[in-house]
């Protein structure tokens, strides 16, 4: 790894870089799309990437979809991926309950259909999904009846996040030994026509607030979805890059894992916000200073195709 | 800090003690919830005792961060629950002094988008504050929605019907750096009767808070600001002749504290005794500030002192 930071990736580097490398993560939001718009030249680095024997793979804190609905995707906007190539926080947070909580019972979720698909298709149950209106008064609300066999409350992305939602989860929590695992704290969620809303971070801290305790988060940039990556595939951590466009998620979980790091433009942060960090002097804040730096991934293309 | 009567605070008086208390203060400040009455049950000898202080000529004033009614029910659950002659002008909630902060403070020349029940509707519309309709367009979805025009504030409370759906739009409102962001307090949950708990304004704020990247400025206990609405009520309260009656420390007592009044911790509520010798004990100063100067096991340990004020004075 080079001693010096967040330098512009151009000329001769990009092929050193890639030549140094046998794994490429990329986020997606921002990466290589932007809500259903493929960035200009991504699904080409992609293939080509791949052509060229690069394992590649897809790690997003979006918990909208299941992978089998990100392959899909994909596939649309030409990118040539599978569905066990990408690692979403649906499906990670599945996994997650699953081999480390190894949770034994059922989940109340705060989620998505995504969400209750994942859970299911490893054999864990939900209950809580879809809309859920407040009725009665206040004695009923706290009295609400609980489902003796969940064990964990689960909060992910959900639109039909509602008060008696929040109520049922602190409910829950009341109760001792029931786990608590967020998808993310991304504070914002792109959607597909390229808007955003507030994100699953701030459905998180409201329910941590009522409950006054933190879950246990498994997206980035927890190094868990690097974990899951690296078991399915023997990923090599020094021979590994991971791309993206937020400091704080996708270039803090490549430090967190010894990862080579690579912010694109395309997104969310700037060079000058990585610069900010850099000259803060505050560790912490050094892991979201990224190695290099591209205008948008499409920049790697002369390299790959020359 | 010290009481007037040399303790070194988190001390539990006693007859001869409170009486002395009862003498020397003229302004009592209650909270309500866990001090007054648990939901629709008062606390045993709570009326007699607040009737007494107000027999004997006392000012007495309540103070609650609950801002789902409007002031006018609390006037009929005092009357219901045995506090007779309890005047709407005695009651200061954080959904009341949200409105007079709107009208007063910030003089508020536009819309104010409310994430809130109808009790803290029903204060702004009185304040003469214009409210966003609350009412979704039943087609609107966080894919395509309406915003209002003209939003100078988003005010945030309890609110049991909130939505994803308001959230994002408070959060669009809140991208105007001209837009205020209030919120009636930073309760995290309240206590119902019975150990239950429920979802708290708090934690509806946080949620805000991180959409919006801002902080919101708080209305209720522990900010002064409630205790400005009173003392400008009154034309003027003596921060020393107060007494701060309550039952959470992190509300209650640091709301006292940081208004410079005299505390007092009624342990029929929320904090333990626990708890403020643990602060009591920490090495950081700024817990000190949530050390009740009195404790007492309930506010009918009053009962004794009246006892014997009112014979005293036969």
């Amino acid at each position: 790894m080079s001693g010096s930071k967040c330098t512009r990736l151009s000329g001769a580097l990009v092929k050193q870089l890639l030549d140094s490398v046998d794994s490429v993560l990329f986020d997606c939001d921002g990466v290589i799309w932007r809500g259903d718009q493929a960035i200009p030249g991504a699904p080409q680095v992609i293939n080509l990437l791949k052509k060229s024997g690069k394992k590649v793979f897809f790690v997003t804190n979006n918990s909208t979809k299941t992978r089998k609905m990100y392959a899909e995707k994909m596939t649309t906007l030409g990118f040539n991926v599978t569905e066990e190539e990408v690692f979403g926080t649906a499906y990670c947070s599945a996994m997650y309950l699953k081999t480390v909580c190894k949770v034994d019972g059922k989940v109340y979720l705060i989620g998505s259909n995504a969400m209750r698909q994942e859970l299911e298709a490893v054999g864990i149950q939900q209950t809580g999904v879809g809309p859920d209106l407040i009725s009665g008064k206040q004695a009923d609300w706290a009295n609400v009846p609980l489902d003796p066999e969940v064990k964990a409350v689960v909060v992910g992305f959900d639109e039909h996040f509602s008060y008696m939602k929040l109520n049922r989860a602190l409910q829950y929590l009341t109760q001792q030994g029931c786990l608590f695992v967020g998808t993310n704290r991304d504070t914002r969620l792109p959607l597909e026509g390229g808007k955003a809303v507030p994100g699953t971070g701030c459905l998180l801290q409201c329910v941590e607030t009522a409950a006054q305790c933190q879950a246990q988060t498994v997206g980035k940039p927890n190094h868990y979805m690097f974990d899951c990556v690296a078991s399915q595939f023997g990923v090599e951590r020094e021979r590994c890059l991971m791309v993206g466009d937020r400091l704080d998620t996708d270039i803090m979980l490549g430090s967190n894992c010894g990862l080579k790091t690579l912010l694109t433009l395309t997104g969310v942060n700037s060079v000058a916000d990585a610069e900010a960090h850099q000259k803060s002097g505050c560790a912490e804040k050094q892991g979201m200073v990224p190695d290099y730096y591209v205008e948008s991934i499409a920049d790697l293309l002369p390299a790959l195709q020359g | 800090m010290a009481g007037a009567f040399g303790f070194k605070g988190c001390q539990k008086i006693r007859g001869p003690q409170i009486r002395s208390l009862l003498e020397a203060k003229d302004f009592f400040l209650f909270d309500c919830d866990g001090v007054i009455w648990h939901g629709e049950k008062a606390i045993t000898g709570a009326a007699k005792v607040v009737n007494a202080l107000i027999r004997q000529g006392k000012n007495v004033v309540f103070v609650t961060n609950n801002c789902t009614r409007p002031r006018e029910n609390y006037v009929h659950k005092f009357c219901r629950l045995g506090f007779t002659d309890v005047m709407l002008e005695q009651i200061f909630s954080s959904s009341y002094c949200s409105a007079l902060y709107l009208r007063d403070v910030v003089k508020v020349r536009g819309q104010v988008f409310v994430i809130g029940c109808d009790g803290l509707r029903r204060e702004l519309l009185e304040a003469g504050i214009p409210c966003v309709e609350e009412a979704d367009d039943p087609d609107a979805t966080i894919y395509n929605c309406a915003l209002a025009p003209d939003v100078k504030a988003v005010l945030v409370g309890h609110d049991d019907k909130l939505t994803f759906l308001k959230l994002a739009k408070a959060s669009c409102y809140l991208r105007d750096p001209d837009c205020l962001f209030l919120a009636t307090d930073n309760d995290p949950w309240h206590p119902l009767s019975g150990g239950r708990i429920l979802p708290g304004s708090g934690s509806l704020t946080a949620a805000l808070e991180v959409a919006s990247g801002r902080k919101a400025t708080v209305i209720g206990k522990p900010s002064r600001f409630m205790f400005e609405c009173i003392s400008s009520q009154f034309r003027g309260v003596d921060p020393a002749q107060c007494l701060m009656v309550g039952d959470r420390l992190e509300v209650d007592m640091l709301f006292g504290s940081n208004c410079g009044l005299d505390t007092m911790l009624t342990l029929t509520g929320v904090s333990q005794i626990e708890e403020a010798q643990e602060y009591r004990n920490s090495d950081l100063s700024t817990n000190h500030s949530l050390v009740p100067d009195y404790v007492v096991d309930t506010i009918a340990d009053f009962l004794p002192a009246f006892e014997e004020l009112e014979e005293q004075s036969n």
